[in-house]
């Protein structure tokens, strides 16, 4: 039983009066965070590093953590009110959440992104508390053979998310993949396609596309005539605030999915958090009884992804707080404000600052607490901002979206290419191209190829390691057996039909 | 508490604005305004928590704030090409590091600032070891063993760094030029990936700074060789230097040092350096650099001139060894 | 986003026998943009004994997006699809001026001058503005950002233009 004197010493910890102040501010400033769009939480937790040198340590993280984990309520705001992502994470959100809001169904999938965010962080929570120090062995297992294996599946699965033709869907991941190889080569630091731009030199960043492609493209795509009386629509029929009884009851199945698919993902070094959100909407269109009805404004599509990231978002601490090691850059910002106040991490932080690690973990559930407290109001002040003219509203929107971009890197390149990629996205929309299997292919890109060279390097180029190690055997064996079912009905020509009946 | 001190911070800056408004910045009076100081690596990093903490000491002796500017990417070179490019009116400064000041010059064939020529070298401020890791079973038990093991075993071993231009990856191609093995290395993004690789035995070892190492090895998850410094590290008393273990030739640390762009003049030079040494004198600074596991220069190695010398043998070093590797 | 709206369609200027002009020229970009990508990663080095080289997975992903930019450009000629749908340049030229305009000017100018101004230009994208709310709501949001981003997120950002502080 030591578990339970554990959490009560966290929550003594996380329940004195400024580790519950720095808890709420973390919260709030990470929920701003996710809503703006471009402003991402490593730039965030980066700026806000310095201010917390004058904060006892506990209390800087628990400050930093509530960002990172606040963010992930935030960032499906936009998703769904005006179609632009605030986070990497909610990219998929956007593509159910805002056919709801087109169907004046903004309130339900407001709220259901937050109780579903709310149940995954409570669960993944007491997953920390209770698996930690078990679950860190699969953060171990993954080497890079059996990470390119991942992510052969999660390419297959990528194939999923297309509404529409296949053939493109698969052309969109490839395009994104070849935008991932913009920058340096990892193994020799040759420059790739960078054409000797300073900026380009480690790549395009995934918030300069992804608001060039969702967000201004949508912005001009709105903007063309014809356009107006869609939005109108938008504005005038906004029914209930909240989820009906039907609504829960279809969430349901999808929160759970969404909290373990994300709980185990965000384990695994490096993916984390957007990995999981694109793998949890898969999933749950795989499972559907009626996949057509995904993308257009399906719950479940909401649920499932938003609860995916926040459960990702918690257990990605468990490498940190076990091992000392930071599966994602905004960890390695924790450890380096541990650092800056002279705790370095490792593997016996548990039991040398138990304060920091158990106040940190009952913190992150009151911070959810919080978090649900704040959001659930605030959905009727979101749903009002729709009724705001869209004159007004595109204007401010493209000027968020513009400071948010400069301040990833602090660089005006980045700005100009994301209007670049908004013009790129207006023709992609005007030619039935998807933008989301894009951005999946860029996600997953850099990763697979990475994982695979690495691999191979340590295998001395003996392909057979991707078979000989069962964990990546069992990987790719889903792989190709997705593939087959994929594949099978394309070449017949009438997708959705087959996939009703193989699925039903 | 956190939005007073910001709202402080607010004012103090804005009548920092007015005030610098008023009165025209000259050398005589330097500094009359909030100086930035922009660090080529991400907060949180050895380089930034070591110029945060001295720069904070700094800037308490000049009587203005120095603000700190993390700018990441290309091996810390985009921000040192910006500090480059920067007035040289002693209110832009970067801190440059072995990376960004002497390894960046065989590594970046196309660089577009040269680490002697368009700098004035201002001072040395603290520097962390580089220390020989291993994964906890692999065989050798101390450095003599690891060296004949490598050499014998040159086609089995990898050697994990973080990424091309990282002073794991640097140090890594000096040990191996030393031996005169060419192990295959493998790439990672970062430290972190890095030494997760290592702890789960994926790789065979790696050379990297001693900042995060330092609880590994206490744990035993991972095992130390040497500390690549003239003298044992009072963070890991047990693990020998180089020279103790027989391999006195590999000598290298992570130097962190502070730079002004070219023509910056000598008065406020001077004027920065001396506030520099007196925060590597004051025992809180001390305290804290020595927490990190760092080695703070000593006196005849803190002067600009002594920073000069010091960047024209790190090219020197490490141009040979990391020509071939490009 | 295929819920593009539904225009009067454009006389076509292709050939009869392009049945699906929207894909047949989607198809034929990805095309252009693979080739592009093969001529932009053909200076990189290939594959040398088990390693890879920085040139093996862009070349690799290109090929693959020429042939499946050929199969949709193919679908385009085979099939009946729609035509492709009418640009409008309205939006796209002053959303993208105000972009530009932001990325220039946020250094040499600051945040006030710059945000506002791109507030403007981008209300010029559309025909149903109403300058004096569009000025009034434009001051306000420039007010709001400066306080938001520089204070409240700690956002490190020139708020004037840079030759009224020096």
């Amino acid at each position: 039983m030591e578990l339970f004197a554990n959490l009560a010493h966290g929550f003594a910890v996380a329940f004195s009066p400024i580790n519950l102040l720095m808890c709420l501010i973390g919260a709030l400033v990470g929920t701003l965070v996710g809503v703006l769009p471009g402003i991402g939480t490593i730039a965030t937790v980066a700026m806000l590093l310095p201010i917390t040198f004058g904060l006892p340590p506990v209390g800087a993280l628990i400050m930093l953590a509530g960002i990172y984990y606040g963010a992930q309520y935030g960032g499906s705001t936009t998703s769904i009110l005006v179609n632009i992502p605030g986070e990497a994470t909610s990219v998929v959100t956007a593509l159910d959440g805002h056919q709801m809001a087109k169907q004046g169904r903004a309130g339900p999938a407001l709220a259901i992104a937050a109780i579903g965010s709310f149940f995954a962080g409570c669960v993944a929570t007491v997953l920390i508390a209770v698996l930690g120090a078990p679950l860190t062995k699969l953060a171990l297992a993954f080497g890079p053979a059996e990470y390119f294996s991942l992510m052969v599946l999660g390419l297959i699965f990528a194939v999923v998310l297309a509404k529409g033709s296949v053939l493109k869907a698969i052309a969109m991941i490839v395009f994104g993949l070849l935008l991932s190889m913009v920058g340096s080569d990892i193994e020799t630091g040759a420059s790739r396609m960078a054409f000797n731009i300073p900026e380009l030199a480690d790549g395009l960043g995934f918030a300069t596309v992804a608001m060039g492609v969702f967000g201004f493209a949508e912005i001009i795509r709105n903007l063309d005539h014809g356009a107006e009386m869609d939005r109108n629509l938008v504005q005038q029929k906004i029914t209930g605030l909240m989820p009906t009884k039907k609504d829960l009851a279809d969430s349901t199945p999808a929160i759970l999915r969404g909290t373990v698919l994300g709980s185990i993902l965000g384990i695994l070094p490096g993916g984390g958090a957007v990995i999981a959100s694109f793998a949890a909407y898969t999933l749950e269109k795989k499972l559907a009884r009626n996949p057509s009805r995904f993308g257009r404004g399906a719950i479940e599509g909401v649920a499932a992804p938003e609860s995916a990231n926040n459960a990702a978002a918690q257990t990605s601490f468990i490498p940190l707080l076990t091992l000392g090691i930071p599966p994602n850059a905004v960890m390695a910002l924790m450890v380096g404000a541990m650092t800056i106040h002279g705790i370095v991490p490792g593997p016996q932080v548990m039991q040398k600052q138990p304060d920091l690690v158990w106040g940190m973990i009952a913190s992150m559930w009151i911070g959810n607490l919080m978090l649900i407290i704040i959001n659930l109001p605030l959905v009727g002040i979101w749903v009002r901002l729709l009724r705001v003219p869209y004159r007004l509203m595109f204007p401010s929107i493209v000027v968020f979206c513009a400071i948010g971009i400069y301040s990833v890197n602090n660089a005006p390149v980045d700005v100009v290419l994301a209007g670049a990629f908004g013009l790129v996205g207006y023709w992609l929309i005007k030619h039935d191209f998807e933008p989301a299997p894009l951005l999946l292919g860029m996600v997953l890109g850099p990763l697979m190829e990475e994982n695979l060279r690495r691999a191979l390097l340590i295998s001395r180029g003996d392909w057979s390691v991707f078979l000989s190690r069962p964990l990546s055997a069992v990987l790719l064996a889903i792989a190709a057996g997705l593939l087959v079912l994929a594949v099978l009905p394309t070449l017949r020509a009438k997708r959705d039909e087959v996939f009703v009946e193989s699925e039903g | 508490m956190m939005s007073i001190r910001s709202l402080a911070g607010a004012c103090l800056s804005a009548f920092a604005a007015l005030s610098a408004f008023a009165v025209p910045a000259s050398a005589q009076n330097y500094p009359t305004r909030t100086i930035t100081m922009i660090v080529p690596f991400a907060a949180g990093g050895p380089t930034d928590v070591i110029s945060r903490i001295v720069t904070a000491h700094m800037a308490q002796t000049l009587g203005q704030s120095i603000v700190i500017e993390n700018v990441v990417g290309a091996g810390g070179t985009t921000a040192t090409t910006r500090a480059a490019r920067a007035a040289n009116d002693g209110y832009t400064l970067v801190t440059g590091h072995m990376g960004t000041h002497a390894a960046s010059v065989p590594l970046y064939p196309k660089l577009a600032y040269h680490p002697e020529k368009d700098f004035e070298p201002v001072a040395l401020l603290a520097g962390t070891p580089i220390l020989i890791l291993a994964r906890k079973d692999f065989p050798p038990k101390d450095l003599k063993e690891f060296v004949a093991y490598v050499k014998t075993n040159a086609e089995k071993v990898n050697a994990a760094h973080a990424g091309i231009g990282s002073v794991s990856h640097a140090s890594c191609e000096l040990l191996n030029s030393i031996l005169d093995v060419k192990p295959v290395g493998v790439p990672f993004n970062g430290t972190g990936p890095a030494m997760n690789a290592l702890v789960a035995g994926q790789v065979d070892y790696m050379c990297d700074q001693i900042v995060n190492a330092v609880p590994q090895i206490n744990a035993g998850t991972i095992k130390a060789y040497a500390v690549a410094t003239p003298e044992r590290n009072p963070s890991l008393p047990n693990v020998p230097t180089t020279a103790e273990a027989g391999l006195p030739a590999f000598q290298a640390q992570a130097w962190n040092a502070i730079f002004a762009p070219k023509g910056t003049s000598p008065a406020i030079i001077a004027t920065l350096n001396a506030a520099a040494i007196k925060a590597l004198d004051e025992d809180n600074v001390r305290k804290r650099l020595l927490e990190l596991g760092s080695v703070i220069p000593a006196p005849a190695n803190r002067t600009p001139e002594a920073l000069a010398t010091l960047v024209k043998n790190e090219i020197a070093k490490w141009t040979p060894v990391l020509k071939p590797a490009t | 986003m295929s819920d593009t709206p539904s225009e009067a369609p454009v006389k076509s200027i292709l050939p009869e026998w392009v049945r699906g002009p929207q894909d047949f020229v989607g198809g034929l970009a990805m095309m252009a943009v693979a080739l592009f990508a093969l001529w932009a990663s053909s200076d990189l080095q290939g594959m040398h004994g088990f390693s890879f080289g920085a040139g093996t997975a862009p070349r690799m992903f290109a090929v693959l997006l020429l042939l499946l930019g050929g199969a949709v450009a193919l679908m385009g000629i085979l099939k009946d699809g729609p035509h492709i749908a009418a640009y409008s340049w309205r939006g796209p030229l002053f959303v993208s001026a105000a972009i530009v305009f932001f990325a220039v000017a946020i250094r040499p100018l600051g945040l006030v001058v710059s945000a506002f101004a791109a507030f403007l230009i981008a209300a010029l994208g559309s025909h149903e503005t109403r300058w004096l709310e569009a000025i009034i709501v434009g001051a306000c949001l420039t007010l709001g950002c400066a306080l938001l981003f520089p204070y409240v997120l700690g956002l490190p950002m020139p708020m004037f233009p840079r030759f009224l502080i020096q």
